[in-house]
Formats: C-alpha cells, sequence, structure tokens
C-alpha cells in the first residue's frame, strides 16, 4: 500500500495470483518419489461469499460449470468462520489443477479474486506400489485412485506462495512433517516464508 | 484498478480528508514561519510536545494495552479470535497482528501500535460476548483497516500541533499567574520594555488558544473521516457492509446502556476505539467535537456499499 493511500485511508483490496498453482503436479512427482506421498485427488477452493446477487450469480455459474464434468464429486460446504468451501475430487492430479484453477479464475474474472482466501490440496501416503492391488492398477501419479488425505498443501492467492497443514488432531497439528513436507516441495512451489502466515485450517471439509 | 466489483474510492470521502490534511499542514507551516518570523524560541517546549508524542507513538501498542487491561492471548487461548485475524489477514496480505483481549464489560475494539509490524488488535470480552462470529469477524476488519491505514502514526502527527499550542497556553498561563506578564521578577528592565514583553506574551497566549482550538477540531475532523474510511475498507474486505452495520447498532445501543462510571474511566482512549466510550449524557455535544461520526453516518455509508455490492453483474 503506498504513502498516499496510507495518508487517505483507501485500501486497494488484493487482486489473487493464479499461476503459480500450476507447479503443483511436479511437486506431486518429487513427493511420491522421495516420500511416498502425492496428491489425494482431494482439492477445495475456501473463498468469502460477499453479500448480493451479483456474488451468487457467479457462483451458480461456476458450479455449473464443473458439474459438466460428471465425476468432479463437487460438494459445498460452509465453516464455522463464516467462508464458503468448495471441494471436488480428481484421480488426475493435472485435471484437479485445472478445475481449482477453473473456479478461481472465473471468481476473479468477475471480480471477486479479494474474496479468495486459499486453496487447499490433499496429500496422502501411496500405498507401496503394488500391483496386486487391482482397483488401483498403474498406481502412478495423476492416475492413482481418490485416497483419504493425511497432510494438505494450502495456497495463498493474495501471496501466490505454498505452505504444508498437518492436522494430527483436535486442533493439534504436527510442525515437524510441516517443515519435512516443506523441504520436500521447497524446489518445486514457492513456499511461504513468514511462519505467522501458515495459519492452521482445523475442521477442513477437504476429505 | 479500484476495487472489488469495481466499487469505486469514495472521492468525496478522500477530498476532505485530504482538504482536512492539507489545513492541518498549512497550520504548521504558518505557525512554524511565525515562530521564525518574530525570533520567538519556543524551541523547548516544541521539542518537549515532540518527545513525548513520540514516547506516545512508539510505546502506543504497550500504553494503549496497559491503559486497557488488555493481555496478548496466544492461539491456544482464543482460536476463534485468532482464526478470524488469521483468515482476514491472508484475505489483505497484510501481516497478522498480534491478538489481544481486555476483561472489560464494554463492548469495543481497538488496533494500536505504531507501524504495521508492531500492530496490536485488541477486543474486549464485552464485544465477544454480545456479537455473533460474522460481526466479530466485521469489526475485527475494521481495526485491522485502521493498522492499514496507519492510523496511529496519522493521528500522532495531526495532533502534534494541537498538543504543543495547548503546552505553550498552559505555559504561558502558570508564568503569568507567577510573575505577571511581562518577564517575571526582572526588576531590571525599564517600564518601556515591560509592557512590550507583556504584549508580545499575550499575543502570544491569544495565538496558541486559537492554534490550539484550530488544530483540535481539525484532528477531530480528521479522526472522524479516518473512521468512516475504516468502516469502508473493513466492509469491503468481508464483502458485508451490513454485517458492520448490525454490529455498530448492536455495540452503540449497548454502550449508551452501560452505567456511566465505567465508561469514564475509557474515554481517554476513544481515538482508536471502535465506537467511542462516551457516557449517555454527555453525547450532546455537537458533532465537530467528536472522534468518530455519528452513528448514522456510518450506517448511511453501509447502506450505500451494501447497495453497490449487490447489483447485478
Amino acid at each position: 500500500m503506498g504513502l498516499f493511500d496510507s495518508l487517505l485511508g483507501r485500501t486497494k483490496p488484493v487482486q489473487a495470483d493464479l499461476d503459480a498453482l500450476f507447479a503443483l503436479p511436479s511437486a506431486s512427482i518429487t513427493l511420491q518419489s522421495a516420500a511416498g506421498t502425492a496428491c489425494s485427488g482431494h482439492a477445495g477452493v475456501c473463498f468469502k461469499p460477499p453479500t448480493g446477487q451479483g456474488f451468487a450469480d457467479t457462483e451458480t455459474e461456476v458450479r455449473s460449470l464443473l458439474a459438466m464434468d460428471d465425476d468432479s464429486g463437487l460438494t459445498s460446504s460452509q465453516d464455522s468462520f463464516g467462508y464458503q468451501w468448495l471441494v471436488m475430487e480428481d484421480h488426475d492430479i493435472e485435471a484437479l489443477v485445472t478445475k481449482i484453477h477453473l473456479v478461481n479464475s472465473s471468481l476473479s474474472d468477475a471480480g471477486w479474486g479479494p474474496q479468495l482466501l486459499c486453496s487447499v490440496f490433499g496429500l496422502a501416503h501411496l500405498p507401496a506400489a503394488g500391483p496386486e492391488d487391482a482397483s488401483r492398477e498403474g498406481a502412478t501419479v495423476g492416475a492413482g485412485a481418490v485416497l483419504p488425505s493425511t497432510a494438505y498443501l494450502v495456497y495463498l492467492f493474495k501471496r501466490g506462495t505454498f505452505y504444508p497443514f498437518v492436522p494430527t488432531g483436535h486442533e493439534q497439528r504436527s510442525t515437524e512433517e510441516e517443515f519435512k513436507l516443506r523441504s520436500l516441495v521447497a524446489d518445486d512451489l514457492s513456499v511461504e516464508t513468514d511462519l505467522d502466515r501458515w495459519f492452521p485450517l482445523w475442521d477442513l471439509p477437504v476429505p | 484498478m479500484s476495487t472489488a466489483r469495481n466499487i469505486p474510492n469514495d472521492r468525496g470521502l478522500t477530498l476532505r480528508m485530504f482538504a482536512t490534511g492539507l489545513m492541518l499542514v498549512i497550520l504548521y507551516g504558518a505557525v512554524i514561519g511565525a515562530l521564525i518570523a518574530f525570533g520567538i524560541s519556543y524551541s523547548v517546549v516544541l521539542v518537549f510536545a515532540a518527545a513525548i508524542l513520540f514516547a506516545q507513538y512508539w510505546f502506543s501498542d504497550k500504553i494503549a494495552l496497559y491503559g486497557m487491561g488488555g493481555r496478548i492471548v496466544t492461539p491456544e487461548q482464543a482460536p476463534e479470535l485468532h482464526g478470524a485475524i488469521d483468515r482476514l489477514c491472508a484475505m489483505a496480505d497484510m501481516k497478522k497482528p498480534r491478538v489481544a483481549i481486555a476483561d472489560t464489560d464494554v463492548p469495543n475494539a481497538f488496533a494500536t501500535g505504531r507501524s504495521p509490524n508492531n500492530a496490536v488488535v485488541c477486543a474486549t470480552s464485552g464485544l465477544m460476548r454480545r456479537l455473533d462470529e460474522p460481526e466479530l469477524e466485521a469489526v475485527l476488519a475494521h481495526e485491522l483497516s485502521h493498522v492499514a491505514h496507519r492510523d496511529v502514526a496519522v493521528m500522532t502527527i495531526a495532533s502534534f500541533l494541537g498538543m504543543a499550542a495547548g503546552m505553550v497556553t498552559r505555559m504561558m498561563l502558570w508564568t503569568g499567574m507567577m510573575g505577571g506578564f511581562g518577564g517575571g521578577g526582572n526588576d531590571n528592565n525599564n517600564n518601556q520594555g515591560g509592557d512590550n514583553a507583556a504584549l508580545v506574551e499575550l499575543a502570544v497566549l491569544v495565538v496558541s488558544v486559537v492554534v490550539y482550538a484550530i488544530s483540535f477540531l481539525l484532528t477531530m475532523a480528521l479522526s472522524r473521516y479516518r473512521e468512516l474510511a475504516a468502516d469502508r475498507s473493513g466492509a469491503l474486505l468481508t464483502g458485508q457492509p451490513s454485517v458492520l452495520a448490525s454490529a455498530l447498532v448492536k455495540v452503540t445501543g449497548d454502550i449508551a446502556r452501560i452505567p456511566t462510571r465505567d465508561l469514564r474511566s475509557t474515554e481517554t482512549f476513544n481515538a482508536f476505539y471502535f465506537t467511542p466510550a462516551i457516557a449517555k449524557n454527555g453525547v450532546s455535544i455537537s458533532t465537530i467535537f467528536s472522534t468518530h461520526p455519528s452513528l448514522d453516518q456510518r450506517l448511511a455509508q453501509l447502506a450505500s456499499l451494501e447497495a453497490e455490492m449487490g447489483r447485478p453483474s
């Protein structure tokens, strides 16, 4: 914020930075080879729904766009802080990122970029590459099944950065696991350097 | 790029704020120019006033927290408050301030600290009990806007001249009473010189009273405009102006209902408050003397924002 905006008491709402999302698939590959972990196939977008019909129209539009793809498993919920979550699933990480980007860019193009809070991608431990599991044949990155998440990568729109979040129970997080994840993805993603901004997201609606 | 949904900046508000600030700057210039032109040395007073205000500014977080009995809380102690502030800061891309709670029943909140890096946002337990989650968030967004606008720094600088003029006035009255106008018991002065000195001192007294009055009014006006600006930015941040409006109505109604004695003890901190804690029988003073705009004015601004956001795309 510039000096004049300070002096005149104006705040410019911060626009969202969406491009860094596309680094995620390569981070997922790195994670898989280094730690046997990859994207679980679940992801969610979190935003603050503003008042008025204008936003409601845009949201309906986005949801009908996503519904065209029938296996997106789209659910919508509101958390205790009054933020709206659109949660979707796709076993193909590239497709998942594209869907998340679709939601983000639709909201942002309609002028709602400042309302975006974060996107969350679930991570899961892949079972040891076992061809014996018929339902997960060819469980490689991007072609595996959808697994329940054990850890998350949170994308902060306003910073264009990611941070790891590993909840371990009721309002508890494993800082150790988070630091491990950070060092693993640091080459592929721009990780948030200010640890104050690694805020916890308890009771994530992303499975 | 203006704002979300292309809601334009409030030109009128910006202009009024700019005009008020300009008048303050002109007043500063005039006073300093006059001091230099007349060769009057009040540098001691100015330095003294500057030192006090600088201390007030530098330690604003500690002073306000101490004065209000606020204590810094950790995320474990106040998860809802921290969660709401975390999210608002992430949306606004600002550094998270420290979070404090003051155990008082007066429903209020304030933000203080010399810069966004040293900011503290404090809510009273009375506020947290009365407001529901969205309303509390709206109030926090208002306070975070004060932090982002650097209101502590702006108001400190703005009130400097008024404070210096007030000190000069008090000093003159004091020396006048102690030794009589005219150089205070310097018997070697001839009468003529003594009269001149008395005249000069009287002039300085009158001028400093006038400067004090003008700068006081300007500072109050600036404070009101900055409240409106914080309301506006806060409402845009959450995207829900009417939630802030409902919080304002709740809090204002409650404040008027609370016994006078509690409120008097907090009046000194009004400039950083969400709503001023003035006892009800003191509200009748005209609005030009108050640090906060009237409730009607604030509600009207929020209503027009709500209308702008509600427009279909």
